[in-house]
């Protein structure tokens, strides 16, 4: 049996009114950051297996929303600064021990593979602007050249973004929710389907939608495994893991974790692709807008929930 | 050279003397604390047992605070204590994330993440720390735990040393003893 135990502090007031460090910037960013490395995971898996042939339209148009949106997730991280003037104090070192500089080098990596593929496979309103800049066009015939290469490179880093939002976290270790190595691949899994998801709502070709259907529901599935792993891992860790655990299934994030993130985020629409794909239900943007809202509010849940419990007491 | 801190709990009497000391020589922001006093008390009554600890950042030899650093702000300084360079504060709090002991906080007025720093402006001019100076029952002792002669090093012979929260296997240097 345990013993009683009470505790009383001289900070204990202040710690009352919450221990919250991290603010809606961080799920943000980390939505965003996963939802890229979908995007580049997706567009460079089908460049590699099936071809640039099958990379259609609405693919590289996520490939340059893949940019733009990571610039918007690193402008929430920016937010997040308390000391903003010093941003670029994490591109003065390199700290392979902390996740947060390993990641913004990361970051710094993936934008010009982005930009290559951009140019590579250009969206087709964006292709003759750039045709009508001659300076361009010795990069983009080495980047056509290097398909493949740039196809690898975009899988890597990909995966090393997708695998980093959850690490950041998982890393922590003051917060018993976060303090799980599947975190990064629950976050890859959910980032993976998210970029899947994204592709999912601009495509309008009927084979490319089945095969992004088929990816998703492979994704979805995975990301189910992993976060009943997580759930089970945190568990069995001990009395104050579980009291962590218990503010998403039972506490007062229960009703957004297992209502909008489990059964709306990943249940329904694994459920409504299942039948799309048998020709029972038609392909919507619903389905892939339930996938998105489900991987941005994992994130948001994640973050607040975890710092919820602490393994200080007092 | 490895600087700890034993708090001997059978005289702390839990005055919070040494709160209000380090508050007004650290001018420490109003709701911030860096050090605070916790009083935990266990089992049924009438068997019951009281611990009064004064707490603080545990100066850990295997900080989880410098290693997810991302600028090297958080810092190992030559007597193992940990320091925080503000000039390298970015403020992103990764810090206050791994720290096991909530021993952090961001400074509201001026944005860098702060901390005790052990009173080491101090200790380095051979004046002990704030808190131990004002401890009216000379319960704080500060010394090497490297110098087998120290006070800190007889208390720590005692064999009654423990630190708080040792599953984060942080290998923290200030030890409580009876």
């Amino acid at each position: 049996m345990q013993p009683h135990i009470e505790f009383d502090s001289t900070r204990l007031p202040s710690l009352e009114h919450g221990h919250e460090f991290w603010g809606w910037e961080i799920p943000i960013y980390l939505f965003l950051g996963g939802l890229v490395a979908g995007l580049m995971i997706a567009v460079s898996v089908v460049i590699l297996r099936y071809g640039k042939d099958r990379v259609t339209d609405a693919m590289r148009l996520g490939l340059i929303g893949a940019p733009v949106l990571l610039s918007a997730g690193m402008g929430a991280l920016f937010l997040d600064l308390t000391l903003k003037l010093h941003v670029f104090r994490f591109y003065m070192t390199l700290r392979p021990s902390a996740p947060m500089s390993l990641g913004s080098w990361v970051l710094m990596l993936v934008y010009p593979v982005q930009l290559l593929l951009v140019l590579a496979l250009p969206w087709s309103l964006l292709a003759p602007r750039l045709d009508a800049i001659p300076q361009l066009a010795r990069v983009r015939a080495l980047a056509e050249r290097y398909m493949r290469h740039l196809a690898w490179a975009g899988l890597a880093g990909g995966v090393a973004l997708g695998v980093y939002t959850g690490v950041l976290l998982s890393t922590t270790v003051a917060t018993p929710l976060w303090s799980s190595a599947t975190l990064g691949f629950l976050f890859l899994a959910s980032g993976g389907s998210t970029g899947v998801a994204a592709l999912m709502m601009a495509e309008r070709d009927h084979e490319s939608q089945v095969l992004l259907a088929r990816a998703d529901i492979g994704l979805i599935v995975i990301e189910m495994f992993v976060m009943g792993a997580w759930i089970v891992g945190l568990a069995t860790q001990g009395p104050l893991h579980r009291e962590a655990l218990a503010v998403i299934l039972t506490g007062p994030y229960a009703p957004a974790f297992l209502g909008m993130v489990v059964f709306g985020g990943l249940v329904v629409p694994l459920t409504l692709e299942a039948l799309a794909l048998r020709g029972r239900a038609m392909h919507s943007r619903a389905v892939p807008a339930l996938v998105l809202a489900g991987g941005l509010i994992l994130r948001f849940v994640i973050v607040y929930a975890g710092q919820e419990v602490h393994f200080f007491k007092a | 050279m490895r600087r700890v801190m034993v708090v001997d709990t059978s005289r702390c009497v839990g005055c919070e003397a040494c709160v209000l000391a380090c508050k007004n020589e650290n001018r420490v922001p109003s709701g911030k604390y860096r050090d605070w006093v916790v009083q935990e008390s266990r089992g049924e009554f009438p068997n019951l047992s009281l611990e009064i600890r004064s707490e603080r950042c545990n100066h850990c030899s295997d900080a989880h605070c410098v290693s997810n650093c991302p600028t090297g702000s958080s810092w190992y300084r030559y007597d193992g204590t940990v320091q925080i360079e503000r000039s390298k504060c970015t403020g992103c709090k990764a810090c206050i994330a791994s720290c096991p002991y909530g021993a952090r906080y961001v400074n509201p007025q001026e944005g860098f993440v702060d901390k005790c720093t052990l009173c080491v402006h101090r200790l380095d001019r051979g004046q002990p720390t704030a808190c131990q100076e004002v401890c009216p029952t000379s319960a704080i002792v500060v010394g090497d735990a490297d110098d087998p002669r120290s006070e800190v090093s007889v208390m720590l012979r005692r064999g009654t040393a423990h630190v708080v929260s040792p599953e984060a296997a942080t290998k923290p240097n200030v030890f409580y003893v009876r």
